[in-house]
């Protein structure tokens, strides 16, 4: 993992106060520009990602390459909110009202997204199963010319890419993993061999843990600031939450995780702000996305390339049912582009899963820190109290 | 019957290729300068190329219908097992083999059949698909027959000796402030130091008499391109295999959230299983690994990549874990077992760099690295958070009697669990006192044992008991009775002393200190004897010259004085409490003496002048009821006397 260039990244990435560290008086008019500042480095981060999620572009949203831009921006933010929140200020200042109250609840939303991250990574390697099944259709389907044996292998690997996509939210993501490879007659002879065999024992996180009242509990609490208070470090601390429960809620909504019953799909976020329009409008699509996929509650989550695969290998084992030696050449050659289209696919996963996986990583890692360091200036500021004895 | 190769003719060019490549070869075979490794592959090499060769010219005109033959031989032998329902390897491995002989003939087959000289035509295409179609099947068959050996032949990693030999340092110290047992620490600060035996016996994951029958179905899938197969169903079933023995290992899977408001028992608890756990299973993935190499063995560089497949997920469990407790509050009882965790990794850091040093791995290495670096910072912030609580120790009433204050018992007693983790302080502590001189280096050229109290640990320990002496004199305040102040840091002083000439932390304090606090609790109690008797005793002082002009009446004030102010420290004093016997007797003494030696002097020569009746107490009397004084219960001279006369 990328852990070693971390600090590297991490002051690259405060670009914010390149120019202002000669004024750090904390005076008001600084801190204003400071927050401005931030807001728009938010707003500008989200419209680039917003406008380069186009449809059919590279980084179509809901991809793996747009997840690793989405986990990007969530660290560059993270890096500008440190800059605004810890740098050069005085600790008192975030241990009066109401900041006693928001750093500590936003504090609490880290260690949860830490939770997400860990479930996401999880997630995250289902996919990469979904990948090597489909990897395995790929080159049975690139075998030249091609024949009944080849045919059938790869209709294996997709039926059992199939029933793994095809699992209901509620089960185990790994069951279907494990009766990807046995066929029926193997699943009772394993059951056979190993009377007892506890199947439950797969679990990924804590049981009874819920990626969906995860998300529920992070933005639960989260009320923009009013009044007075808007003008406050309150202000960066609600934007910060705000980015952390979007980017988390997108990861969730993307990648397998366990139990998303009840994610929610709507989010009271100030859309008129500078800062929250391109994010609310990501928000949205990737909401009606989500609602789609609840007609058919299916495990495996709004991942572009899921779903591509989903659809390559539903039409390529019709393909492979009506198949029979020799090929007629009619209608093959949609088939050799589907094929060619998912092997695509699959070099997409190939290249950007692993890669993904230790961004999320990095931002688990980044979280722990910035916890941390903003613990480190509350105790400074006197209001996390000694230890009991 | 034949074998395909001897029937599939090469063309004629191709021949003296491969008797080009033969001569070389054989040629290189010869030279003395290869190793094992290489000469095995050459060897392999030479067989192949002889089974091509065979092919004489003569057999080249043989039929496509040989080939049929030859094929139908293959194809029965595989479908003979289609609608069977038992397992191959466990009925007969005689079966498998003979098996493994058809899918190879089928495979040579697919292989060599487009090079046939009517290649191309309709009843050769049609063979090559049944070809392919039987080896489809044949791959499915092995398939299932790979997943069900590796699943009943599967070991579980005896734990053996291994559980047992791993208590870890049993320091049980989940005290607060208040209650402290000395006894317990004393008993459980046993080091058993173990858990690294070895790496080097490496008990099988697999029975050892399946891995031949892995390896071959392994070469026969990955000759038939079936190795994503093979390494999916491989890696699925071992992964599996490592999930369950982390729940035989009672690990159990936990959100940060659910750690970071775990109590501290429970919490203590899951550390110790998750130290056992981590030291069993990263000899568990040494097995692990040599499976990996066993079944991987001439295959390619797969091996490194299985390895890692299998064991991430699991590994990234614990790693979480021991992230949670890293990032939870930094109090002070953690601190021992943050020490475990550290000295656990650290010592298995080694193993997993060797375990995972191939590219695929790295991602392991480096988390298990900064999960080291972690858990240091959390060990290092805690330990300065005891110094900050014991300065923040507040108590608003005086410990009664004057007695050894809790907070002197629990940190001398936390201090004296430390030097276990000697070793592991110093390297904690050592970047921080880095910018500090270093008596060490001054020292380098005296004693050895000398230096020991000038280690980095040490002088954080004398740093403790500094804030320690800071915080006693403040508590001392509290007691109104400044003589009350004095017995009660005497009795504070005396214990920290007693503690630090303990064996463990004796080097670590050293004799320079031990002396200058048993200089200071004297100190105390010279200054008690001061405050409390002084006063008295300047009663019994009578001007030496011209005793005579001393009227009687001042005298027997004086004797009268005196009487009372023994009485009332009796009274007092005898509530009041020196716990060590040998403190409690030297002050006796030393207080007989002073008070004693004055009455006695006054009495004798004075008797007559007062009259027995005002010497209420022979000096025999006052010798008994000092040995009253400091036995914190209190007791009352005037009553007891009234009730004996």
């Amino acid at each position: 993992m990328r852990a070693t260039d971390n600090q590297g990244s991490f002051l690259n990435r405060i670009s914010i106060r390149r120019n202002q560290v000669v004024s750090m008086d904390g005076n008001h008019e600084q801190e204003l520009q400071d927050l401005e500042l931030f807001q728009k480095q938010v707003a500008d981060r989200f419209s680039d990602l917003l406008s380069s999620s186009s449809e059919d572009g590279a980084d179509a949203l809901l991809s793996v390459s747009w997840l690793r831009k989405l986990v990007d921006v969530f660290l560059c933010c993270d890096a500008d909110f440190k800059a605004v929140l810890v740098v050069g200020r005085d600790p008192s200042q975030i241990s009066k009202p109401p900041l006693d109250r928001l750093v500590p609840e936003y504090l609490d939303r880290v260690v949860k997204a830490l939770d997400v991250c860990n479930a996401v990574s999880h997630g995250v390697e289902a996919v990469r199963h979904y990948q090597k099944l489909a990897e395995i259709a790929v080159s049975a389907f690139e075998q030249r010319p091609i024949f009944d044996g080849q045919v059938r292998r790869a209709k294996k690997a997709l039926n059992s890419l199939m029933l793994t996509l095809e699992e209901q939210e509620g089960s185990n993501l790994k069951s279907a993993e494990r009766t990807w490879s046995f066929g029926r007659r193997t699943a009772n002879i394993t059951d056979r061999a190993l009377p007892g065999r506890v199947h439950s024992l797969s679990w990924n996180m804590a049981k009874g843990w819920s990626a969906a009242k995860q998300i529920q509990a992070m933005s639960a609490n989260l009320v923009m600031p009013r009044g007075a208070e808007s003008s406050g470090l309150a202000s960066p601390v609600y934007i910060m939450s705000t980015v952390m429960v979007f980017v988390m809620w997108a990861l969730v909504a993307a990648i397998p995780c366990q139990e998303r019953n009840g994610l929610p799909t709507y989010f009271p976020w100030p859309r008129q702000q500078g800062w929250a329009q391109s994010m609310v409008a990501l928000q949205e699509k990737i909401s009606e996305e989500w609602k789609k996929k609840r007609e058919k509650p299916r495990l495996a989550g709004l991942l572009e390339e899921t779903q591509r695969l989903e659809r390559l290998g539903q039409s390529l084992i019709e393909f492979a049912e009506s198949f029979q030696f020799p090929t007629g050449a009619e209608g093959f050659e949609e088939v050799v582009a589907q094929v060619a289209e998912l092997a695509e696919t699959c070099k997409k996963m190939e290249e950007g899963l692993v890669p993904l996986q230790q961004q999320i990583r990095e931002v688990f890692h980044t979280l722990v820190r910035s916890r941390t360091e903003i613990l480190h200036v509350l105790d400074q500021g006197g209001k996390v109290s000694a230890p009991p004895m | 019957m034949g074998d395909f190769r001897s029937i599939l003719p090469l063309c004629e060019g191709e021949q003296h290729v491969i008797a080009a490549t033969q001569h070389l070869v054989k040629a290189l075979g010869a030279s003395k300068n290869l190793d094992d490794d290489l000469r095995k592959i050459l060897s392999q090499l030479d067989s192949h190329l002889s089974a091509m060769t065979i092919l004489s010219p003569e057999s080249r005109g043989t039929g496509f219908r040989e080939v049929e033959q030859q094929f139908k031989w293959a194809e029965e032998k595989i479908r003979g097992w289609e609608s069977n329902q038992s397992l191959m390897w466990d009925s007969d491995p005689l079966e498998a083999s003979e098996y493994l002989k058809a899918v190879v003939e089928i495979q040579t087959l697919v292989e060599g059949l487009p090079r046939l000289s009517m290649s191309g035509t309709r009843k050769q295409k049609e063979l090559l698909n049944r070809a392919e179609s039987i080896l489809q099947t044949a791959m499915s068959r092995l398939e299932e027959e790979l997943v069900h050996i590796l699943v009943k032949h599967k070991q579980y990693f005896e734990l053996g000796n291994m559980s047992f030999q791993y208590c870890g340092k049993d320091v049980v110290y989940d005290e607060s402030f208040v209650s402290v047992e000395d006894m317990r620490i004393e008993e459980a600060s046993q080091r058993n130091n173990s858990g690294n035996e070895s790496v080097d016996c490496v008990p099988d994951l697999v029975h050892p008499q399946v891995i031949p029958h892995l390896k071959s179905i392994a070469t026969v899938m990955f000759a038939s391109s079936y190795d994503q197969e093979f390494c999916q169903a491989f890696i699925s079933v071992r992964r599996d295999a490592l999930e369950e023995y982390l729940v035989i290992l009672k690990v159990e899977k936990f959100s940060i959230e659910d750690v970071l408001k775990m109590d501290w028992n429970c919490l203590n608890f899951e550390i110790q299983k998750w130290i056992r756990a981590l030291n069993v299973i990263i000899r568990y993935l040494a097995s692990e690994k040599r499976l990996c190499g066993q079944v991987f063995e001439d295959l390619g560089f797969l091996n490194p990549f299985c390895f890692v497949e299998i064991s991430k997920v699991s590994l990234l469990h614990l790693l979480n874990f021991g992230d949670a407790i890293a990032m939870g509050t930094p109090e002070p009882q953690k601190l021992f077992r943050l020490l475990d965790m550290y000295e656990v990794v650290a010592d298995n850091l080694l193993y997993i760099d060797t375990l995972f040093s191939e590219e695929a791995g790295t991602c392991v290495r480096i988390e298990f690295h900064q999960l080291l670096r972690r858990l240091a910072d959390s060990a290092r912030a805690t330990l300065f958070t005891f110094g900050n609580a014991i300065a923040a120790n507040a108590s608003t009433s005086p410990v009664p009697r004057g007695e050894i204050h809790p907070l002197t018992r629990y940190v001398m007693n936390y201090i004296k669990t430390l030097p276990i983790y000697c070793s592991i302080l110093n390297v904690l502590l050592k970047d921080q006192n880095a910018a500090a001189s270093n008596p060490v280096a001054e020292l380098e050229n005296g004693l050895e044992v000398s230096s020991m109290a000038y280690c980095p640990m040490a002088c954080h320990l004398r740093s403790i008991t500094c804030i320690l002496e800071a915080k006693l004199d403040s508590k001392s305040k509290l007691y109104k009775d400044c003589a009350l102040q004095h017995i009660f840091l005497m009795n504070n002083y005396h214990y920290m002393v007693e503690k630090a000439k303990s064996p463990e932390l004796k080097l670590f304090f050293g004799d320079e200190w031990i002396r200058e606090h048993i200089v200071k609790f004297k100190q105390h109690a010279t200054s008690y004897e001061r405050a409390t008797w002084s006063s008295a005793l300047s009663l019994l002082r009578v001007g030496s010259a011209g005793s005579s002009s001393t009227s009687k009446t001042i005298l027997k004030d004086k004797c009268r004085g005196f009487i009372i102010a023994f009485e009332e420290v009796y009274k007092s004093q005898t509530g009041w409490s020196i716990p060590d016997p040998k403190l409690r007797e030297d002050l006796q003494i030393s207080t007989s003496q002073k008070v004693v030696l004055a009455y006695r002097n006054f009495t004798g020569r004075n008797s007559a002048d007062i009259g027995e009746k005002y010497i209420k107490y022979t000096t025999d009397d006052l010798e008994k009821y000092i040995l009253d004084l400091f036995e914190g219960s209190p007791k009352s001279l005037q009553r007891s006397r009234s009730r004996r006369n």
